[in-house]
C-alpha cells in the first residue's frame, strides 16, 4: 500500500512527454547506484542523449549525459531520492521515463 | 416401442455430455506489465475445461519454469498450493527485475482421462512482457511440444488473428490440430451450441495456423498430438497411448476505439 502511494504520487508529477512508445527506459539500483538504461524498440542502445534526474516533487536535480551503450550510472548519495527518483530520457526525438520509487530502493538495500 | 426409447435416451445421455476440451492454464493477472502495474506477476495455474469455468485436479507438475533474456529457472519450489476453479492448482507472485519478455511453461504429471482411454500432457505456457520491453516474444523453448508465436502473443487487439508454429520435438507438425477455447472467466458468455465451446483449426503443411478471436479476453490454444510412446495405466495394467498438447494462452485487448 505503501508503495501504491508513493508511486501514485510519484507518477502524478511524471513528465507528460512519456507518452512516447518507441524508446524503452528502465532503472536498477543496488542500493549504491541507480543505473540506468534506454534501448529503442529495434533493442539498439540509445548511443546519444539527454538523462535528466528529477526527485519525487518533479524538481531537477542533474542532467548527465548517456554513454553510448545506453547506459548511466547514479551514484544513490550523489541526489536526495528519500521521495523516489523519476529518470528521463530524452533523445530529442523520443522521450520516456522510469520511476525508481523509494520502495525499490529499500527493497535493493535489503537485498 | 421400446427400441425406439432406449435409443432415444442413449442419444439424450450422449447429447448432455459435452465433449469437453481440457486445458493446461497458467493465467497472469496482466500480459503486460508496466512500471504502474509493480514489480511482480501473479500467476495462476489450473488444469481445466476454460469455457464452462469447470477445474480438474492439477497435481504438482513435472516442472515449472519462467525463461528470460536466455536463461531458464526453475520455478516449482515457489509454487503455491490454491483452489482454482474449485479444484486443485497453483499460485506463484514473481517479482519482474529487469524489462523484456518473460516466458513461464508448465509440464503437468500425465492425467489418467478414462473417457479417452489415454493419458494427457499438456505442455503449457504464457509470455508475458515488463515495463515496454518485447524483446524474446518469439522464444522457442524447446519443449517436447510447443506453439511458437507468429504474432506477438501480448498486445493484441480483439479481432486480430493469432499465428503459431505448432512443434514437437522441435520441427513443425503438418496440419496438426488445433483446439481453440475462451476463459469465460466473469463473462458468462453463452454458446447456440455446444460444438461452440471449442473451435477447431488446423495448421497448413508447414504447420502454421492462423485464428481470430470473436472478442478480447484469455484465449487458450492447444495442439494435440498423439507421442510416440505409452504409459502404463496402473489400474489395468495396460499400455495407453498418450496425448501430448502444446497449450499457449494469449490475451487479446478490447478494442477502444469507435
Amino acid at each position: 500500500m505503501i508503495r501504491a502511494i508513493a508511486l501514485a504520487s510519484i507518477c502524478a508529477v511524471a513528465p507528460m512527454g512519456a507518452a512516447a512508445h518507441q524508446l524503452t527506459v528502465f532503472a536498477a539500483t543496488d542500493c549504491e547506484m541507480v543505473t540506468v538504461e534506454a534501448k529503442f524498440s529495434n533493442g539498439n542502445p540509445v548511443m546519444l542523449a539527454d538523462v535528466r534526474v528529477l526527485d519525487g516533487n518533479n524538481t531537477l536535480l542533474m542532467t548527465l549525459p548517456i554513454n553510448e551503450d545506453g547506459t548511466v550510472a547514479i551514484p544513490l548519495d550523489s541526489v536526495d531520492h528519500s521521495g523516489g527518483l523519476v529518470i528521463e530520457v530524452d533523445t530529442g526525438s523520443h522521450d520516456n521515463y522510469w520511476i525508481v520509487t523509494p520502495d525499490d530502493i529499500a527493497r535493493s538495500c535489503q537485498s | 416401442m421400446k427400441r425406439h426409447f432406449i435409443t432415444a435416451s442413449l442419444a439424450s445421455i450422449i447429447a448432455a455430455t459435452p465433449a469437453l476440451a481440457h486445458y493446461g492454464m497458467i493465467i497472469p493477472n496482466d500480459p503486460m506489465i508496466s512500471q504502474e502495474d509493480g514489480r511482480s506477476v501473479a500467476l495462476t495455474m489450473s488444469f481445466s475445461h476454460p469455457f464452462e469455468m469447470d477445474g480438474m485436479m492439477l497435481d504438482t507438475p513435472v516442472a515449472f519454469s519462467v525463461t528470460h533474456e536466455g536463461t531458464t529457472t526453475d520455478l516449482l519450489g515457489d509454487l503455491e498450493s490454491a483452489t482454482v476453479m474449485d479444484d486443485q492448482g497453483y499460485t506463484l507472485d514473481y517479482p519482474l527485475d529487469r524489462p523484456g519478455t518473460y516466458i513461464f511453461a508448465m509440464e503437468p504429471q500425465p492425467y489418467w482421462e478414462p473417457a479417452e482411454d489415454a493419458f494427457i500432457i499438456h505442455y503449457t505456457k504464457t509470455y508475458v512482457t515488463a515495463y515496454g520491453d518485447d524483446e524474446g516474444w518469439d522464444t522457442e523453448l524447446g519443449l517436447k511440444t510447443e506453439i511458437v508465436p507468429l504474432s506477438k502473443p501480448f498486445g493484441l487487439w480483439e479481432h486480430n488473428v493469432f499465428q503459431g508454429i505448432v512443434k514437437m520435438d522441435g520441427e513443425a507438425v503438418p496440419y496438426a490440430e488445433v483446439e481453440v477455447e475462451f476463459f469465460n472467466d466473469g463473462v458468462g458468455a453463452t454458446v447456440p451450441d455446444e460444438l461452440m465451446i471449442t473451435q477447431t483449426v488446423k495448421a497448413d503443411a508447414n504447420g502454421v495456423f492462423t485464428y481470430a478471436p470473436p472478442s478480447d479476453g484469455w484465449w487458450g490454444f492447444a495442439a494435440l498430438n498423439t507421442a510416440d510412446y505409452t504409459l502404463v495405466e496402473e489400474t489395468s495394467g495396460e499400455e495407453k497411448a498418450v496425448e501430448l498438447g502444446a497449450v499457449i494462452w494469449v490475451h487479446f485487448e478490447e478494442w477502444t476505439g469507435q
